[in-house]
Order: C-alpha cells, then structure tokens, then sequence
C-alpha cells in the first residue's frame, strides 16, 4: 500500500471530522467506508496524528464489529444472526453458503475474492425472516425469506455481476 | 450527604460486623485493609487500574448483592460481609475460570518462587491443577531434576508446599496427578530436558497412580508427547 | 396555493422569528392567530391543516417508507404510484408515511379523499396500483383491506373491515405509536399538526422540577428493559453540581427480533427528539446524542434530518421558545457492538473508547466525560413528550399498579401476523400472542414464548396466561428487556435456541470480566456438545452451577442476564435436555448431529431434483432408479427436504 497516498487520504479524513479522540470511531468508520476495510498503514497514521497510542487505536477497531481489517471481496454476503431468522432457517443458510463458497474453517473470503460471509446482527426486518443483505460498490440490496434455493441464485447474480466489474477494471 | 469532596467527617461501616470509621472517599477494599482484613485481589492495581475487571474482590451486601470491593464506593451504614460461603464459592469458580484460560508453566514462569498471586491463591482456596513445580523453589529447595533425579512434582497437584522434597525425598505424587495437557506437556520437556529416562519416570506414575481415574489419560498423553518429541512411542 | 406553511407566520403582526420567539408559537399552528383576532389569518391556518390532512387537491396517497416497508418492495410501489398519477393526469398528493407496525401487510398504501373513507391496501404490488386507484376514485373500496373511519358513502363499504375491528390493530392502545404510518416523518410541519411540540411548550411554562414532578405522577418506567422510574433518574441527575450535563437517547436497539425504536425513530422521529428536548430541560443540560446502530442506516439518516428541521425552525439551538433554555443534539453513529445498548458502554463509545464500566458510580452522577449524563431510551422520551402534552393522568390511564402506562412489544417469530403492537403493560401474552398475532400458524402447536431477547427468558405454552409486567415476568424467569417476543413453536429445539443465545453473548461479551468472558464460553461449549450428543447429567449441574455464578459475579448487565436463557430453559424444559442427553435425540429434529433427512424410496419418484440440487453430492442414485441419501456425507441444510416435490424426505 502506498501509504503517501493513505497518509493525505487520512489527514483528509480526520481533518473533516476532528482531531479529537472522541471522534475516532466516526474517523476508522470513514477510513472503512474509503477502503472497504481498515489498513494497517492507514491505523498508524491516525494514531500518529491524534497522539492516540496504537494499541488503543487496535482496541476499538478489533472491540467493533462493524470494522474489519482483512480486505474483503468485492461483495460482502451479510447473513443476519437475528431470533426471528435463526429459527426460520437462518443457521442452515449460512452453512450452506460457505459449502458452495467453498469456504473452508477459520475463512471468511473466496479465493476468487468475489465474496466475503459474514454474519450481521439483526436489521430490524424480522418480518421478513431469514434475511441476507449483500452490499458492494454502490449496492446494499435486502433479500427476505431466503431459502438454500435463493441463495443459489443470489451467488450466481452477483457471481456474474462481479466478474464483469473485474473485466471492467 | 457523603460525596461532596471536602467533607472531612468520617462514616461507619460494618465489615463482618465490625464497625470502621473511615472517609466517604474509600472504598469498601480501602476501608477492609484498615482493620486488617484481607480480600483477594488480582487486576487492582492502587489508581492506575480500579476497573473491577477480575471479580475476585467480591464481597457480600447485606441484600445478597455481590460487589467488587476495589471499586464500590462505601456509603454511610453500609454493611459488608467479606468471607460468607457464597463468597468463598464465588471466589473459587473465578479462579477455577482463571485456571481455564491459563497457561501454566509454572517451571519456567518468572513468578515462580513466590511472587506467583495466582498460585498461592489457588491453594488457599483448593483449586487444583497447579504443580508441585511451582511451590518448591518458594521452600528454597535444589530441583532434584537437576541432579538427575525421577521427581513426580511436575505432575503433581500443588498445595503441599513441596513438604516431601524439602526433606530431601523426590516426590511421590500423593496430591494425585495434574490432568491438563498443556501441564503435562512442559512436565514431559521438562524430564527431557534433564535426560530423566521416561521408563523411571512411567515406573512411578504406575506405582502412585496406577489406581487414579485420571491414569489413563496420563499415560495416552505421555504416548502422544513422546510421539511429537521423540518420534517413537513410549511404554 | 402559495407554498405557505402552518410553520410560517401567518401576516405581519405575528413577530415570532428564531432570534425572538413567542412562547405560544407551537399552540397558536393549529389554534392560531393567539395575538390577533383577524379571519383571513384564521382561514389559511385551517385551510393548511385540511391541505395537510386531505392533500392539495382533496386526494392524498400515502406509501410507507420505513426499512421493512422498503424491504418488501415499497419502493418500487410508490414508483408505480408517481406514475399512474402522472400518466392519467390524477390530481393528487404522493406523501411518504411511517410503518404501521403490521408487518404482515407490507407493503401497503393508504388512499384519502374528501368524503371517502381513508382506505388501506394490504400486500400491495407495482402492478396493483391502477387498479386500486381506479377503483378508489369511483367510490368503491371493495379492494381494501380495513378503513380507519366510514363515511357511509362509498361502494361495498361494508364489506371491509373497520382498522379497529381487526384484533391485531384494534386490541392495541396506540400511544407512542400514534403518529406511525399517518405523518410524514420528514415533515415537521405535520408533527406539529397532529399535536407534536405541544409537550415541549407545556414543559418550557413549567420549572424543571415541575417537569419531573409531572413523570413521577405519571410512574413512567425506563422502556428499554431495566424499567427504573424515570423521574429518579432524572432527579439524581438534577441535584448534581455541575456545570456541564448530557443526555443521550438510547437508539442502539441491539436485540435481535426487536425494531419497535427502529420503527418510532424512522415514523416518528420528531417525537423522540421532543422527548430528549425535555429530558434535557429538565435536568439542565445543554447537548443532546442520539445513538444509534449501525445496523440501521434509515433510523439514523431520519433522527439526523429531524434533528436539522427543528434546528432550521427554532424548537434546537439558543433560546428554545424563547424561554433562555439552550439545546442542541448530535446523532452518533455506533460501530456495532451489542453491549453498546448498555450504559456505561455506550458512553465508553461516544468518548472513542470500548467497554462498560464498574457501576457505582452511575452515570447519573458520573458519566459521559465524568459528568452527570442521563441515558434514555428512545419509546420512554417518545412516553415523555406525551406525558408532558396531555398531563399524566392520560398515561397512567393504563397499565398496572406497578407499571404505568403501554409499551410496544414485537412479536416475530412462528405467529400469523408479525408486527409491532402497543398495548397496556398488564396484557398477558395469551393475549399479545393469540388475539392480536394471531397464534401459530396452522398446524403447529405453540412450544415456548421467548421474551427480552439474549438477555431473557423462556415462558412455556402453559403460563401464557401471566400479565406481562416487570415483577411477574422476572418471577417466571425471563425479563421484560426492550420488548422483543419470539414465538417458539413445537419445530424449534429449546436447547438449540438456548445455545443460539448463548452464542450471541459470547461473541458480544466485551471480554473485561472473567466471569463473562470465560464462563459463557464454557457454558456455550457445555451446550454445544449437548446439542451434538455428548452432554452428560454432570453437565447439567455444572450449567445449574456456573450460570448463577455468571449471574452474580458480572461486571455489567451483559454478563449479568446472558446465562437467562440457559437457566429459563432448564427450569421449564429440561426434558428435551434428557432427551439429548440420555437418549442422544432431539425431539424437535433441529440439532443437525443428532438428525437425518432420508428419502423414503415408496415415496420417490426418481425424479433427481435432490441429486442435482445437493451441493455436498450426498445423494446417489440406486439401481432402482429412486435416490438415496449418504448420512455421512450429508451437511444437512435441508435444501432436499424442501425442495422434493413428492415430500418424500423426512427427517429423523
């Protein structure tokens, strides 16, 4: 990572918000939103300029589950770990997902870098049970009452769509 | 009312049922060490850390509620009960959780030699699963091991202050054997280290603890480790 | 129509601006002009208010837009909508609107026009809309769902159902919820239409301590699960010294199968904001936070342009009314962290920094940068700026002798009708769950009544009959929480949804205490290898055991109820625990170790769908020409199970 780059980028980012402690979560929440995911280089140099020691710096972006710092893939499959979608189905779901992703214990992304699961805390749509959100560049697309068969479905959508972004790119 | 700063009276409290006279600033840990008696701390360290984050200062309310004596905060007639059996039995699971999380290698541990809270702790309140390992350099003892001697103390369940080696016997593993893995594996390098020969080592455990629950586990760990660490499987 | 709002001042005698308000702007809106008597300014305020009600031309549309709403397709309704107005030329206003709170209907749309019967319309689709429409405009109704009032006027009217003859809205006392599904709530202009800010007005006439005198009278309880007196919070709070004082408004809703503050903040988010206004009054602070979960990006984006309208007409900023009192709020985003809907931590996260702290102090004398903060949750100041509007003999009208008052419960899970429903505290769950969910769904047979979330517990089928307050539900084992109830029926397994609960809390515990930090992981693994066949009956002393040590020796609330649903499991059903103990089987055939799907060769027709759509290439097929299924290989997801076309799959 050239972190020239990443340095002005960040400077940028802490100067919109503030150069206060009390601003970091909002701070990493934009550096996030900037990269996708929290670069180490990026880390150091807000501790850097807020005076902040590293390691508290760390504490809260490892302590929130919102942040990540390994790189995703281009699509984050968010399946929700809600009540209401546990027990309709939600458990077996996200099982079923990381078989046909391929994605073996302790995995979180495809070799193919297409995909990242997580598991999301509850969205609110419990109605709507089991939901899995999907966001990438530019989408956050909500999908209800999912069963093994939609998700087969789902992968293949996005599957296209993404390997015509990375011919694009 | 007892938290405006500068208010020099002093308030009653009731620890076990003695009464205290100390600030309003104190906590119930300040206001104990007063009369001399001694609550269990781990994390508490003075100001610089009060966070209440081990839970093993715990102490008793007069309406069952268990708080953390280094951070809560005394008030006017409050009564605290530092050893009732809820207490104690409190005390013990925390440490028993502690013990689960912890590695222990105790033989190669800075703090061996007395300046180990946790050990001594543990036997005050008979959690085991500590070695003997661990209390015998606190008596002033020469390790045994170091003379070639078969000892079973890295083995061994603590809490005897290694009575046995300071009378110049190797121990002879009456506590009953340690049982966690990661023990057994730093007492397994351990006789490796000192070119004890397993087969002593084996002869013994059979002899002590050939009637124990826990010896069969004991010796399939020793085949597993002698496979990682010798190559071959032993006995 | 000029585009006068009721929010402008009606003619030049009027001297309110936002430098020198008048103290009767909120009331003189709607009962106005108060300082002069002249007709013309008279007219218009009563001409607006129809405008607001009716539209511009007497026919107004409104599609809900809240996340759920949204999720099932209202936006591409209210496309439709635009269009089938614009191409037919249809003289008419396209508002947005809350969510009501039936979930099952979503999405829907309401029609109103003068002398028709507002309609509602259930599940509705793009395509639906010019039919509806159509039909609406020539008098008929015969495609509604419910009606809010009739009219006698239109066409099959009595075919449709009143709003309030349905038992899931009319068993309801709609309170806080008022608002939800009829203002836009983008508009503060309708807020104080329907009567919002008059709280605020009153509250500002009044002393601070009145004010709190007035919530003590009313007996409002903390609605976000602990159900402490709101008014002594508040009092403590007051009688601190301090130069500086926050209150913060607790909109980090982190139980899963709970939404009903998503659903206040995105239908009614002036009213918290409101409510916050007078917490703040009344304990004397000057800067308000509003936090709010991640998870929830529409509930922030509302409570943040709710926030700039009333900054932009005065009721935020410097002399409020002008009554000198100063207030201005900032909405905070949470990183996603369940234990952030705690106290202490939640302040811990608006100072940048992670994890709860030892309580006392409280953050009442002690919080938000060591000074004395008040945290609210969002249903108790929306509980607030009614009080305050109608006087506290209208709140305590309701509720117990205990618990004054209604609160919004969210029943999901295996009912009929999924929603969000208001009722008085003291409405037993039979009640909530049967008449107003509707029960379980056809053929099922109610198990369990999950309430409070992680942090609560397990009510079994038989004493569904207990009134749902505080007392009688901490006696029974579960706690009140935020108000999420999942319906358990005989298809879910106890000890699966037991260790669901416990998995949350192991990833959510913020690892500072041991007891929590270790304990819970130990139960967590103790469940585990029950549900896998390998429990033994020691294991069940030891959750007996270590649970109540989890219970009591935890640092904060987190810790303090994540044994709950252990333990109210094992109270009531610890049969099904025998069960996959002794007899390595679980009853309700979830937990995938102790379970297998087979196909029931009499029944197969061979067809291969299972074949070609199991992805873990468990099923072969057999020189008869039916499939079978290899269980060493089979994952268990279910997929052939739901997809067999003959049913011939089961599970055992």
């Amino acid at each position: 990572m050239d972190t020239t780059t990443s340095n002005v980028i960040v400077k940028r980012i802490v100067e919109n918000i503030g150069y206060d402690r009390r601003h970091l979560i909002r701070i990493l929440q934009e550096i996030q939103r900037e990269y996708g995911y929290l670069p180490r280089e990026t880390l150091e140099e807000v501790s850097r300029i807020l005076h902040i020691p590293l390691s508290d710096v760390l504490t809260v972006a490892t302590f929130y589950h919102q942040f990540t710092l390994e790189s995703p893939g281009l699509f984050t499959i968010w399946v929700c770990m809600g009540t209401a979608c546990h027990l309709k189905g939600n458990a077996e779901n996200y099982d079923y997902l990381r078989t046909i992703l391929g994605l073996k214990e302790g995995e979180k992304t495809t070799k193919d870098k297409l995909f990242t699961v997580e598991k999301a805390r509850c969205f609110g749509c419990c109605s709507l049970a089991p939901v899995i959100v999907v966001t990438g560049p530019g989408i956050r697309d909500l999908y209800g009452y999912v069963t093994p068969r939609d998700i087969n479905k789902i992968i293949a959508k996005y599957r296209s769509l993404g390997l015509k972004k990375l011919k694009e790119r | 009312m007892p938290y405006i700063r500068g208010d020099y009276s002093l308030v009653k409290v009731y620890i076990d049922g003695i009464e205290v006279e100390v600030p309003p600033s104190y906590t119930i840990l300040q206001a104990v060490n007063k009369i001399g008696v001694k609550i269990p701390t781990l994390c508490y360290f003075g100001e610089i850390y009060r966070e209440a984050s081990c839970r093993l200062c715990l102490v008793e309310l007069e309406n069952g509620k268990l708080v953390p004596a280094c951070a809560y905060p005394i008030q006017d007639n409050l009564k605290v009960y530092t050893n009732t059996p809820r207490v104690r039995m409190t005390r013990r699971v925390v440490l028993e959780l502690i013990l689960a999380i912890h590695r222990i290698r105790c033989q190669s541990c800075p703090r061996k030699g007395g300046f180990c809270e946790l050990l001594k702790l543990c036997n005050e309140y008979g959690v085991e699963g500590i070695p003997v390992c661990a209390e015998c350099p606190l008596m002033g003892n020469d390790c045994f091991l170091t003379k070639g001697i078969p000892c079973l103390g890295p083995l061994t369940v603590a809490g005897c202050n290694a009575q046995c080696i300071i009378e110049g016997n190797a121990c002879m593993g009456c506590r009953g054997p340690v049982t966690r893995r990661d023990v057994v594996e730093e007492a397994f390098k351990l006789y490796l280290k000192y070119n004890i020969p397993m087969s002593e080592v084996l002869s013994r455990m059979k002899m002590f603890w050939s009637s124990s629950p826990f010896y069969d586990h004991l010796t399939s760990l020793f085949s597993q480790f002698s496979l990682k660490y010798q190559g071959e499987r032993h006995g | 129509m000029s585009s006068w709002t009721l929010l402008d001042r009606c003619c030049n005698t009027c001297w309110h601006s936002i430098d020198y308000p008048c103290r009767n702007y909120i009331r003189c809106r709607i009962e106005g002009p108060l300082c002069h008597d002249v007709s013309e300014c008279r007219d218009k305020r009563l001409r607006r208010l129809k405008e607001i009600k009716y539209g511009k031309y007497g026919f107004k549309i409104k599609v809900p837009m809240a996340s759920c709403t949204i999720a099932a397709g209202s936006k591409e309704v209210y496309k439709a909508v635009i269009d089938e107005v614009k191409s037919r030329g249809i003289r008419a206003d396209i508002s947005i609107t809350g969510c009501m709170g039936l979930c099952f209907i979503d999405p829907w749309i309401e029609l109103i026009k003068e002398g028709m019967p507002p309609a509602i319309y259930a599940n509705v689709k793009p395509e639906d809309i010019p039919k509806i429409i159509n039909e609406y405009l020539n008098g008929s109704v015969s495609s509604a769902f419910a009606l809010r009032h009739r009219t006698g006027k239109a066409k099959d009217e009595d075919k449709v159902p009143l709003l309030e003859e349905i038992p899931a809205w009319g068993k309801q006392v709609r309170w806080v919820s008022r608002n939800c599904g009829i203002v836009n709530p983008e508009s503060l202009e309708e807020y104080i239409a329907y009567g919002g800010y008059r709280g605020l007005e009153r509250a500002l006439k009044m002393k601070p301590e009145e004010v709190i005198e007035e919530v003590k009278k009313a007996g409002l309880r903390g609605r976000g699960g602990a159900g402490f007196p709101t008014w002594l919070k508040w009092k403590i709070c007051r009688d601190q010294v301090s130069d500086v004082k926050y209150v913060i408004a607790n909109a980090d809703e982190g139980d899963p199968g709970a939404f009903m503050n998503r659903l206040l903040a995105e239908s009614d988010p002036f009213r918290i904001i409101e409510g916050l206004t007078i917490a703040a009054y009344a304990i004397g602070a000057k800067q308000g936070f509003i936090f709010v979960r991640v998870e929830k990006p529409l509930m922030a984006e509302r409570l943040s342009k709710a926030v700039e309208e009333a900054r932009k007409y005065g009721l935020l900023g410097d002399n409020i009314l002008g009554k000198g009192f100063s207030f201005n709020i900032e909405v905070i985003l949470s990183a996603g962290a369940f234990v952030c809907g705690e106290e202490t931590a939640m302040i811990a996260a608006i100072e940048g920094r992670t994890s709860p702290r030892q309580r006392p102090p409280y953050p009442a004398t002690k919080g938000l940068w060591g000074k004395p903060t008040i945290i609210n949750n969002v249903e108790t100041l929306a509980h607030v700026s009614l009080i305050l509007a109608e006087g506290w003999k209208e709140f305590a009208k309701y509720g117990t002798e205990k618990s004054k008052g209604t609160k919004m419960f969210c029943v999901t899970g295996a009912v009929k009708y999924t929603g969000a429903y208001e009722v008085p505290i003291g409405t037993t769950i039979k009640t909530l769950v049967e008449e107003i969910a509707g029960g379980v769904k056809e053929g099922r047979k109610i198990k369990a009544v999950q309430i409070g979330g992680p942090s609560g517990g397990c009510i079994p089928a038989d004493l569904l009959d207990i009134p749902i307050d505080y007392h009688t539900l901490q006696s029974a084992g579960a706690i009140m929480g935020s108000g999420g109830i999942v319906v358990i029926d005989d298809t879910s397994c106890m000890v699966d949804v037991a260790r669901y609960f416990t998995a949350f809390t192991v990833v959510e515990s913020c690892g500072k205490c041991i007891p929590c930090r270790v304990g819970m992981k130990i139960l967590y693994d103790i469940m585990t290898r029950i549900t896998e066949g390998k429990g033994t009956e020691e294991d069940l002393e030891i959750l007996e055991k270590l649970g109540n040590i989890v219970k009591n020796a935890s640092l904060c609330a987190l810790g303090g109820t994540a044994p709950n649903p252990i333990l109210s499991t094992l109270r009531y059903f610890k049969d099904e625990y025998l069960a996959h103990i002794r007899d390595k089987k679980c009853p309700a055939k979830v937990c995938r170790k102790l379970i297998e799907y087979v196909i029931d060769e009499s029944k197969c027709i061979g067809c291969g769908t299972c074949y070609r759509i199991c992805s873990a290439s468990a099923i072969t097929k057999t020189p008869q020409g039916k499939y079978r299924i290899d269980p060493k290989k089979c994952i268990r997801c279910g997929q052939c199970y739901s997809t067999c076309p003959v049913n011939a799959i089961y599970k055992r």
